[in-house]
C-alpha cells in the first residue's frame, strides 16, 4: 500500500473512532498502534510503550500541569470578581466602560487562568447580570464575554502555546512573546466592535454610567496586583532565559496557591483538593493526548505519510497565500470539532514543515493557528464558551448568545488578515526581546 | 459484578489521590530546585528527573480516576445527536476500542518495564536512577485504566453512559 492509501485509511479509521465519542487520546493511540502493527508486525509492540513514555518524559512538558495548576488556583478563588470590580471602578468614565472592563477582565483573567471556559464562568457570572442591569443588549453582554474568554490561549502564559512549542520544537518563551501583541490587538478589536455595536443598538453610555470615588478605586487594587505581578514576573523570567518555562510555571503555581490561601483565606482542605483535582483532570487529559500523538507521529512517519504529504504540497507549487488559506480553512474546520490541544498535536507535525517551506515564520504561524482555535471555542457545534455562558445565564437563549458571538468571530478573522499583512505584530516583540530566531 | 466495580473504582480513586500528591511534590521540588540553583547558586542532581517522572507517573496513575470523571475528552456530537439505540451502539464500539488501546499500551509498557527491570537499566544521568522505577507507573496505571474501562462498560450495560454529560462541565466550573 502506498503512503496515500495508508494515510487515507488511517485518517478514516481515526474519524470513525472519534465519531463514537470515545476519548480522543485513546482513538488516536489505537489507530496508530494498529497501523504500526499492520505495517511492521507485532514486533512493534516492543517500542510502543517506549515511544509513549518517551513522548511524556520531558522537562518542557512539566510546564503544562504547572500552568494548569496555577490557573486552577486563580480560577477557584474569587480573584475574577475582584479583577472585574477593579476594572469597572477604573474604567467607568470611559464610554462603554462596563463592557470594556468586562473584555479587559476577560483578557487578564484568561491569561492568568489559561482556561477559556473558566474565564467565561468567572467574569460572566458578575459581568453579564451587571451589563443586562445597566441596559446593555443581551447579545452584546454575552457575546463579548464568550469572545473575551478565548483570549487566554493566545495571551501568555498559554498551555496551547506550550503544546505547540513542544510538538514543533520551537521556543516556548518566544511563542509566549509572539502572542502578546496579537492578544492585545484582538482585545482592542473586540472593544472597538463592542462600542460600535452598542452605538448601533442605540445604547446611551452616558445615561447609564456609575461614579466611583478615588478611594473606592484604590480599595479595589490590592487584591488584584499580586496576581497580575505573577504574570508579569513569569514573562520577565522567561525573556532573558533566566529560567525555563517549566521552572517559571512551578514557581507561579506555588505563588498562586499561596496567594489564594493568604488573600482569600482558602486554607480549608476542601477547596485546595478541588484545585488539585481539576488540575489532574485537565493535565492527564492533555498528557494522554500528547503521548498518543507521539505514537501518531511515529506511525505517520514510518508509513512515509508525513514526508509524502510535504513533498506533494511542495510539488503543487501553489501560491503561498493560497496554501495558507487552505491551511486556515482546514484548521478552522478541525477547530469546530476538536479541542485546540488535540488539533495542534495531530496537525502541527504535518503542517509546520509545509508552512516553513512556504516561507512563513513558525512563531507567526503559531499565532494564526491559535486564533483559528479561538474561533472554534465560540462557534457551534462544540464551542465550549457558548455552553458555559448558556449555563451561567440560563434566561438568555442560546440563539441570542450565538448572534452576539458571531461578530467577534469576524473580528478574529480580521485579526488573521491583519497578521497576514503585518506579520511584525507577532514577530517584532520576540525579536526585540530575544534576538533573531534561529 | 457490583463488588468488582466497587473495588476497581476504589483503587482508581486511590490512584487519583496518589497522582495529586505526586503533582504537589513536583511543584515543591521545582521550587526547591529554583531556590538551590538561582538563589544559593548551587547545582542540582536529582530534581529535574524527579519532577519529570513524578508528572509522568501522575499522568498514568491518575488516568483511571480521570476516566471515572469523564475527563478524557471526546467528540460526543454524533452519539448525542443519534440518541437511543444508535447512541448505545456507538458507546459500546467506543468502549471496546478504548479498552483495546489500554490493553495494548499496558502490555507494551509492561514489556518495556520488564526489560528495564531484568537487565538493570539505569537513566543516563548523574542520578543513575534504575529505569524500572519511573517505568512502573505505565503498566500499573494503564492496566488499572483497562480494569476501570471494564467497570465503566458494566455500568454502561446497566444504563450508564460513557459520554461526558452536559452537566458535568458546569459542575466543575462552579
Amino acid at each position: 500500500m502506498g503512503p496515500f492509501a495508508s494515510g487515507s485509511l488511517l485518517l478514516l479509521g481515526l474519524l470513525v473512532l472519534l465519531a463514537t465519542g470515545m476519548p480522543i487520546a485513546f482513538a488516536l493511540g489505537l489507530v496508530s498502534i494498529v497501523a504500526l502493527i499492520l505495517s511492521g508486525g507485532f514486533g512493534v509492540m516492543e517500542i510502543i510503550g517506549e515511544t509513549f513514555f518517551g513522548g511524556l518524559a520531558s522537562f518542557s512538558l512539566v510546564a503544562i500541569p504547572m500552568f494548569i495548576l496555577m490557573g486552577s488556583a486563580v480560577a477557584s478563588s474569587p480573584a475574577g470578581r475582584d479583577l472585574y470590580e477593579a476594572l469597572d471602578r477604573w474604567l467607568n468614565r470611559v464610554p462603554g466602560g462596563l463592557v470594556l472592563s468586562n473584555i479587559g477582565a476577560c483578557s487578564i483573567f484568561s491569561a492568568l487562568s489559561g482556561s477559556s471556559p473558566a474565564t467565561c464562568a468567572a467574569i460572566g457570572k458578575m459581568g453579564i447580570p451587571a451589563m443586562v442591569e445597566r441596559g446593555y443588549p443581551k447579545s452584546i453582554a454575552t457575546g463579548s464575554i464568550a469572545a473575551g474568554g478565548t483570549l487566554g490561549i493566545l495571551i501568555p502564559p498559554s498551555v496551547t502555546m506550550i503544546v505547540y512549542g513542544i510538538s514543533t520544537e520551537t521556543s516556548i518563551g518566544r511563542l509566549f512573546l509572539a502572542g502578546v501583541l496579537p492578544g492585545l490587538m484582538l482585545t482592542a478589536l473586540f472593544m472597538i466592535w463592542t462600542i460600535i455595536s452598542c452605538r448601533l443598538a442605540g445604547y446611551s453610555f452616558e445615561a447609564m454610567a456609575q461614579r466611583f470615588t478615588l478611594r473606592e478605586k484604590l480599595q479595589a487594587l490590592p487584591r488584584v496586583l499580586p496576581f497580575l505581578s505573577i504574570v508579569v514576573a513569569i514573562l520577565f523570567v522567561l525573556y532573558g532565559g533566566v529560567a525555563t518555562p517549566s521552572e517559571a510555571a512551578g514557581a507561579g503555581a506555588l505563588f498562586c496557591i499561596v496567594l489564594a490561601v493568604v488573600i482569600y483565606r482558602m486554607w480549608r482542605p476542601g477547596p485546595l483538593v478541588e484545585i488539585f483535582r481539576s488540575t489532574l483532570r485537565e493535565s492527564v487529559m492533555i498528557m494522554m493526548i500528547i503521548g498518543a500523538s507521539e505514537l501518531f507521529a511515529f506511525a505517520l512517519s514510518s508509513l512515509f505519510i508525513t514526508q509524502s504529504i510535504a513533498m506533494w504540497i511542495a510539488d503543487l507549487e501553489v501560491n503561498r497565500w493560497v496554501l495558507l488559506l487552505f491551511v486556515n480553512i482546514f484548521l478552522l474546520i478541525a477547530g469546530f470539532f476538536l479541542p485546540p490541544v488535540a488539533v495542534i498535536l495531530m496537525t502541527a507535525p504535518i503542517l509546520l514543515p509545509i508552512i516553513v517551506q512556504a516561507g512563513f515564520d513558525p512563531y507567526w504561524f503559531a499565532v494564526v493557528l491559535t486564533i483559528n482555535m479561538e474561533i472554534g471555542l465560540i462557534t457551534p457545534p462544540v464551542g465550549l464558551n457558548l455552553y458555559v455562558i448558556n449555563g451561567i445565564a440560563p434566561d438568555i437563549p442560546l440563539q441570542t448568545i450565538l448572534k452576539g458571538a458571531l461578530p467577534y468571530v469576524l473580528c478574529m478573522m480580521l485579526g488573521i488578515i491583519i497578521l497576514c499583512f503585518f506579520p511584525g505584530i507577532a514577530t517584532w516583540l520576540p525579536g526585540q526581546m530575544m534576538g533573531a530566531a534561529l | 459484578m457490583r463488588l468488582y466495580i466497587a473495588t476497581v473504582t476504589a483503587l482508581s480513586r486511590a490512584g487519583g489521590v496518589l497522582a495529586m500528591l505526586l503533582l504537589a511534590a513536583a511543584v515543591l521540588v521545582t521550587c526547591q530546585m529554583i531556590f538551590v540553583r538561582y538563589i544559593l547558586g548551587g547545582s542540582t542532581v536529582w530534581q529535574t528527573e524527579f519532577v519529570i517522572y513524578a508528572i509522568v507517573a501522575a499522568t498514568f496513575i491518575g488516568s483511571p480516576a480521570v476516566l471515572i470523571d469523564r475527563g478524557h475528552v471526546g467528540v460526543d456530537l454524533l452519539p448525542k445527536a443519534l440518541g437511543g439505540a444508535g447512541r448505545r451502539w456507538l458507546e459500546v464500539i467506543g468502549a471496546v476500542a478504548g479498552l483495546a488501546f489500554c490493553l495494548l499500551l499496558a502490555w507494551s509498557g509492561f514489556i518495556y518495564f520488564y526489560e528495564a527491570l531484568t537487565r538493570g537499566w539505569r537513566t543516563a544521568t548523574v542520578w543513575q536512577l534504575p529505569l524500572w522505577i519511573p517505568l512502573f507507573p505505565l503498566p500499573l496505571g494503564i492496566g488499572l485504566l483497562a480494569l476501570q474501562y471494564v467497570a465503566e462498560m458494566l455500568k454502561l450495560r446497566d444504563g450508564g453512559t460513557l459520554l461526558a454529560g452536559e452537566a458535568t462541565h458546569f459542575e466543575e466550573l462552579e
